[in-house]
């Protein structure tokens, strides 16, 4: 082999090389499954965390002013009644709650963010058509309108959005009386007792 | 230099392309026997070994239409061949409303029957049902939990899980109690297919990402899914055997993708229920039309795998 075919040989080789073992190495990344992603959320999580808390506090405040009921009943409209009632003591206890009380702008951005980057790529396109598809009360014009506005109930005949597990890693954790969902492209904040949004995000991606 | 080197690379591109084209042997899957074609309903060809458990499983009932009640009827009279325990749903229960109308329309009424006789039902959420409203709601069994186990019978344990809402709390849970459920038959029961030969939704596949690794470490044999509106046996993806039952009151005809690969028997002509028996290390099952045709049905024993276990 002569000199100029080595130099051209090895030139090759340290250009094909790396790339082979960046290609191996995405391709074992891969298949690892690693899909719990680590949180993106880095920004005011303890201003949100403070937010959520202040809105437990009033919630529970609000459910020990109504008649409380089993916590598994096999009377439907029984259970209708005590979401109405919770719903409508907590709106009482916050008449001028405003969007963007608990998604204050750093916490948006720290959000939006979060959001941004769950969606990014070829898998990110999925978890957007997920958001999107069947479940969203905005897929198929079928569904009922959704008032997205603070202190609105939910309606009960909309169907809800599937939230990506990718998502909801990435975004800060709820206790369980509060949820993400989204209604089109809207974020919003929904108190699973009262059936209730608490605050919305506009256009969150 | 230059000979080591010539070894050095074919040694390592052949360790690459092994890398890059690695190919995931799909284990052996529980062999099921195979199904005949469509026939008369006939009292289900259960094993008679003793002690057994036998189960229903329906799945995107909620329609409170004709094809529900007339599903009801037919789960009610293969009862008294086919003398299941329970029923298992797979979400979407209560379509278009939460109502105490709507429970009453699209539940009560269409297995009053069953549920008069004691049968109890233990439900899975969709993406149409209310959370709150249904966890509280006591003939749902779900113990105002929106992802909860049970076990009606030693060494059989169900996981209804909420795969609307896949957080980590809940992956959490699943992974802890699938840790110390040990040598048990696992079987999972969510609204949406982690595998799927449907044309609208298909697969979903970040959770089927998610979840199948558990899945295969924990030794779950056994999942049923919702939210397609046919009916579909997978075929075995790693020792597990995964059928979706979404057409218990809505119906999508020719909803199955054709000449999918993964599907080993798929049914979308009508609407359809199950019923299944476990008598040991076997299951045995059956797919009945709302006409009382028998379009499924077989049987197959667990894989053996290893399970991680505290005990």
């Amino acid at each position: 082999m002569s000199l100029m075919n080595f130099m051209i040989k090895r030139r090759f080789w340290s250009i094909v090389f790396p790339c082979l073992l960046l290609a191996s190495a995405c391709a074992w990344n891969d298949a690892a499954v690693t899909p719990v992603q680590a949180s993106v959320f880095q920004d005011d999580p303890k201003e949100f965390e403070t937010h959520i808390q202040k809105y437990l506090a009033l919630q529970k405040k609000a459910i020990g002013t109504v008649p409380s009921i089993p916590k598994e009943n096999a009377d439907a409209a029984l259970i209708a009644k005590h979401e109405k009632q919770v719903a409508d003591a907590i709106r009482a206890a916050r008449p001028n709650a405003k969007q963007g009380e608990i998604f204050t702008p750093g916490v948006r951005r720290s959000i939006t963010m979060a959001i941004k980057h769950t969606l990014e790529g070829k898998e990110g396109a999925a978890a957007k058509a997920t958001i999107l598809g069947e479940g969203n009360p905005k897929s198929d014009g079928l569904s009922p309108p959704v008032n997205v506005e603070v202190n609105a109930p939910y309606p009960i005949s909309a169907p809800f959005s599937t939230v990506p597990p990718s998502m909801l890693m990435a975004l800060p954790p709820l206790p369980k009386e509060l949820e993400f969902r989204f209604v089109g492209r809207n974020l919003i904040l929904r108190d699973t007792k009262a059936n209730m949004i608490v605050d919305v995000l506009p256009e969150a991606f | 230099m230059n000979q080591k080197k010539r070894a050095f690379f074919p040694g390592v591109l052949a360790l690459v392309f092994a890398v890059l084209f690695q190919v995931q042997a799909q284990q052996p899957g529980p062999a099921v026997q195979p199904s005949p074609a469509a026939q008369p309903a006939r009292p289900a060809a259960t094993p008679v070994q003793q002690p057994s458990l036998k189960f229903a499983i329906l799945g995107d009932t909620g329609t409170g239409g004709k094809p529900q009640y007339e599903i009801g009827e037919k789960l009610t009279a293969i009862r008294t061949t086919v003398p299941f325990e329970f029923v298992i749903m797979l979400g979407d229960n209560m379509y278009g409303g939460d109502s105490a109308k709507d429970f009453q329309n699209k539940f009560e009424k269409p297995y009053q029957a069953l549920l008069s006789a004691g049968i109890k039902f233990y439900a899975a959420l969709g993406n149409h049902d209310v959370p709150d409203r249904q966890i509280a709601y006591k003939p749902f069994n779900m113990g105002g939990q929106r992802y909860y186990t049970f076990k009606p019978k030693d060494g059989i344990r169900f996981f209804a899980l909420d795969s609307n809402y896949m957080d980590k709390k809940q992956l959490d849970w699943l992974k802890s109690e699938l840790k110390s459920s040990g040598s048990e038959w696992k079987i999972l029961f969510f609204h949406h297919p982690l595998y799927s030969s449907g044309e609208k939704h298909g697969p979903s596949l970040e959770l089927r990402k998610l979840l199948e690794p558990l899945l295969i470490e924990s030794g779950v044999d056994v999942v049923f899914a919702g939210h397609e509106h046919f009916y579909e046996r997978i075929k075995p993806q790693h020792g597990i055997q995964y059928f979706i039952l979404g057409n218990s009151a809505k119906l999508r005809k020719d909803g199955i993708t054709p000449q999918s690969e993964i599907t080993a028997k798929g049914f979308d002509d009508d609407n359809a229920f199950m019923v299944a028996e476990i008598s040991g290390d076997e299951m045995s099952f059956q797919t009945i039309s709302r006409t009382g045709t028998i379009i499924d049905t077989g049987k197959f024993r667990r894989v053996e795998r290893k399970t991680t276990t505290t005990k």
